[in-house]
């Protein structure tokens, strides 16, 4: 294996990091910021199309090889980092299936998320800080997927860690904003207890078999000495297993925002758009399943654990996609969405047919990356509001983005029509085959079963409600934003205040409504032309509000050319994979190593398979459409008091949040300040000073008897030695008395 | 001296030793103290010599204890000898404070009150 080719792949995001960081700023003063911004853009996309184009060739290589996949795959070590006697952890590379997988993933969607960034984010003052960022995101999530080791794997975790809080906090004078950050970092601390811990006890279980391992070279962590190992040794120790794959699966949840910690998502929105397609929505939050599929061995072997992914899985599914019900903002549905599908991915890899959670994270990644850009694409038009309330009929002034999200919204409904085509029994888009593949599986499987309850069934049952909820909650998003007669912000007054935007110093695309000067999209170049940026301030304090004289307009090609691409791949993508087996055969070719063969063909079911997920995305559209093709209903409208009671609730997270952020941040704070005042001030310090008054006490007490006076002291010199005399004569007639 | 016992030695020497000690603590002239000093330690060296003399023949040839001999006369020699040294010590203190104070009452010196 060449080593140099992915060498080049991790190389060039951290190169375009390096140059975003120190010549940035450097560029923009010096050329100017239209020319400057436009070079660095340029400069920020080519590194992460390049890293993609040579991982196309990789992948490619790689497939031709017909390599087995598994354990397997070549090990590229670059520099030893970690050198003990009994620890040793390289800097190492994986290059197999899944690792190229998520490479891809993360550089073809990520390259397409620069390009539109590059759009959206140009009247950005600190645009060189934005893209710094967002290529050190690129370089620490493919050190995650592509490390060979689990060291290497937290750091690229700790490092993606980072530049989500970096990013979502990018417009950090906004003080919510900084607290969404600080809230998704806090909570992701939790999840990477897990993850460590889970480390420690595989580093510490294998140590203790030392004699058994297959290669005995002291890389405890490098997943081509564990997976063999752990394979045979947790065998004989199923609760071990258990242990190890609960660790891990609380790291999983972390990251992936799974149910009891999933909290941090929906205010990660606060964030750029395209952070929250890239980050909070295609590759960063599926890293828990990347997770999952890469310690799959720890899972076969313990039901329980299995148990619990599938269980969490299914509850977070259908919890978020009720929640999505109560919200207006339009990137908060598409969070609690992306929540939604990401337990899909668990009930897929807990039933044991982990190659179905990859599935479903990459047509996820195609048609949620999509969904977003798609949403920002229109918050972008409609001045920086968020508010669906206020959008309607968008799809005569957007009719790209609106085309492209209408895609998006069937790829994630999972429409489907019954011809079989190849092997799929159904001609889909993307969407469909995944979540068809994650319900069969978890229908057909027993593997998650505890004390005999076999949760992967309810899981699937569950998630095929799921499926319905998630279609009606997107038509209801779809229909708000771009159709019905009505174009609801016409009737805010000038300057009135609906709702809330999320960066409210951001310039705004350009001068909208108030006079005619027209720029439609074919006015526009690839990129926003001088006398545009020129016109537009640098940093508004307070940029156009939506009101009735607004006029949408279409964003520029720089932005809609990523939508195409991302639509393109939502209808054909989970075709292509999904037939003849291709992805199954290609991420786990010789099936799984203890589970071995995994049904995905569930038998007695009052219907078939195909039917069911048909009838409920088809169902789910029908049932959102009826409510909202009218557009809004008046029980959804401004006044949240007329909403019915299941709505508000859903509105406010069934009150799960408030009762998780009372409890823990004000709970925490109460604790904080009991241990302060009871603890510190009380039992400490009142210790101490307890101790000093004492002595000064005494001292004062004693001070009465220094009179200066010698013959006082003459006096006690003399009644001492007296009494000491009259002791000693005494002691000696006790003694000597009889003689 | 045969004729005299060895209570009437003890009885002086306590007499002198009291109107030492009462001496020291009533007065306040230290030149006084002094002499009272003195007087305490007179009747420590004459209670020395009384038991030198008068020590039990046994003892005074018994030959573990060879320097019992002249034992009492030895230390009021010691005695006598401190008792120079401290005396030419302490008047040159108290001749100090008188040139600084031009007083020595002794209980006007209390800086090391409490």
């Amino acid at each position: 294996m060449d080593s140099s080719a992915i060498t080049w792949v991790l190389g060039l995001p951290i190169l375009g990091f390096l140059i975003q960081a120190f010549f940035g700023k450097t560029i923009v003063d010096a050329m100017g910021p239209a020319k400057g911004k436009r070079l660095l853009g340029a400069l920020a996309v080519t590194p992460i199309a390049a890293a993609f184009a040579i991982g196309l060739g990789i992948t490619q290589k790689l497939y031709s090889e017909g390599h087995e996949g598994g354990h397997g795959g070549h090990v590229v070590s670059l520099f030893s980092w970690i050198d003990l006697a009994s620890l040793k952890v390289p800097f190492e590379l994986i290059v197999d299936p899944l690792s190229m997988t998520m490479v891809l993933i993360i550089t073809g969607i990520g390259a397409l998320i620069h390009l539109y960034a590059t759009g959206y984010m140009a009247e950005e003052k600190d645009y060189p800080r934005f893209f710094t960022y967002l290529n050190l995101f690129v370089a620490s999530m493919l050190i995650l997927v592509l490390g060979n080791n689990l060291a290497l794997l937290f750091i690229g975790w700790e490092g993606v860690g980072l530049c989500s809080y970096l990013l979502i906090g990018f417009w950090y004078k906004d003080l919510a904003n900084s607290k969404a950050a600080n809230k998704a970092f806090i909570v992701n601390r939790i999840g990477d207890w897990g993850l460590t811990l889970g480390m420690f006890l595989i580093v510490a279980f294998l140590g203790a078999n030392w004699s058994r391992l297959p290669i005995q070279d002291g890389r405890l962590l490098s997943y081509d000495v564990i997976l063999p190992a752990l394979e045979t040794l947790l065998k004989e120790n199923v609760p071990m297993a258990t242990a190890i794959g609960l660790l891990l699966f609380v790291g999983a949840c972390g990251k992936s925002a799974q149910f009891p910690l999933y909290l941090w998502l929906p205010d990660a929105m606060a964030g750029p758009t395209p952070v929250s397609a890239l980050i909070h929505a295609a590759t960063m939050v599926t890293s828990g399943v990347v997770l999952l599929n890469r310690m799959h061995v720890v899972f076969e072997i313990s039901p329980i654990a299995s148990g619990v992914v599938c269980a969490v899985g299914a509850f977070t599914a259908l919890f978020a996609a009720l929640v999505a019900f109560g919200q207006t903002d339009i990137k908060k549905v598409l969070a609690y969405s992306t929540v939604s599908q990401l337990g899909f991915m668990f009930v897929g890899a807990g039933s044991g047919a982990y190659w179905t959670g990859m599935f479903h994270v990459t047509t996820h990644a195609f048609f949620k990356a999509l969904l977003f850009l798609g949403s920002g694409a229109v918050i972008h038009a409609m001045a920086h509001n968020q508010d669906m309330r206020n959008y309607g009929g968008l799809l005569k002034y957007l009719p790209k983005t609106g085309w492209t999200m209408i895609i998006g919204w069937l790829a994630i409904a999972g429409v489907a029509l019954p011809i079989a085509v190849g092997t799929a029994p159904g001609l889909g888009f993307a969407g469909f085959y995944s979540k068809e593949a994650i319900i069969g599986a978890a229908l057909a499987n027993h593997h998650a079963t505890i004390n005999g309850m076999n949760l992967s069934v309810i899981s699937g049952w569950t998630a095929l409600f799921v499926a319905f909820l998630t279609a009606m909650y997107m038509t209801r998003l779809t229909f708000l934003t771009f159709f019905g007669k009505e174009e609801r912000w016409r009737s805010i007054p000038a300057h009135a205040e609906h709702g809330h935007d999320d960066h409210a110093h951001q310039a705004d695309h350009a001068e909208h409504g108030h006079d005619d000067h027209h720029h439609g999209p074919d006015e526009h170049g690839f990129f926003f032309t001088e006398e545009e940026m020129a016109a537009q301030p640098h940093e508004h304090e307070h940029h156009h509000e939506l009101d009735g004289t607004h006029t949408p307009h279409e964003v520029p090609p720089s932005m809609w050319i990523p939508l195409a691409a991302l639509a393109v791949l939502s209808v054909a993508g989970g075709f292509l994979l999904y037939n003849n087996h291709f992805f199954e055969h290609f991420l786990y070719p010789n099936d799984l190593p203890v589970l071995g063969k995994v049904e995905y063909h569930p038998h007695g079911l009052p219907l078939d398979l195909l039917w069911l997920s048909i009838i409920a995305a088809f169902g789910g559209i029908l049932a959102g459409a009826l409510v909202y093709a009218k557009g809004l209903p008046k029980k959804e409208g401004f006044d949240e008091s007329k909403w019915n009671p299941f709505r508000r609730l859903a509105g406010e997270q069934f009150l799960y949040d408030k009762s998780m952020m009372g409890g823990a941040v004000d709970g925490g704070r109460e604790l904080g300040v009991g241990i302060w005042k009871g603890i510190d001030s009380w039992l400490i310090d009142g210790t101490v000073n307890g101790l000093a008054k004492v002595a000064g006490g005494l001292g004062t007490g004693f001070k009465a008897i220094q009179t200066g006076y010698i013959r006082l002291y003459a006096l006690m010199m003399l009644l001492g030695g007296v009494g000491l005399v009259g002791w000693f004569v005494y002691q000696a007639s006790q003694l000597g008395g009889g003689r | 001296m045969q004729g005299v016992p060895l209570v009437a030695f003890l009885a002086l020497g306590l007499f002198m030793f009291t109107v030492g000690v009462v001496g020291v603590i009533m007065r306040r002239n230290p030149i006084v103290i002094f002499m009272c000093i003195e007087l305490m330690l007179n009747a420590v060296n004459l209670t020395f010599l009384a038991f030198a003399r008068y020590m039990p023949a046994p003892v005074v040839t018994n030959p573990s204890i060879p320097a019992s001999v002249m034992g009492g006369q030895m230390m009021v020699i010691f005695v006598m000898a401190v008792a120079a040294a401290e005396v030419a010590v302490g008047l040159g203190i108290i001749m100090a404070i008188y040139r600084l104070r031009d007083s020595v009452d002794i209980d006007e010196m209390n800086l090391l009150k409490g």
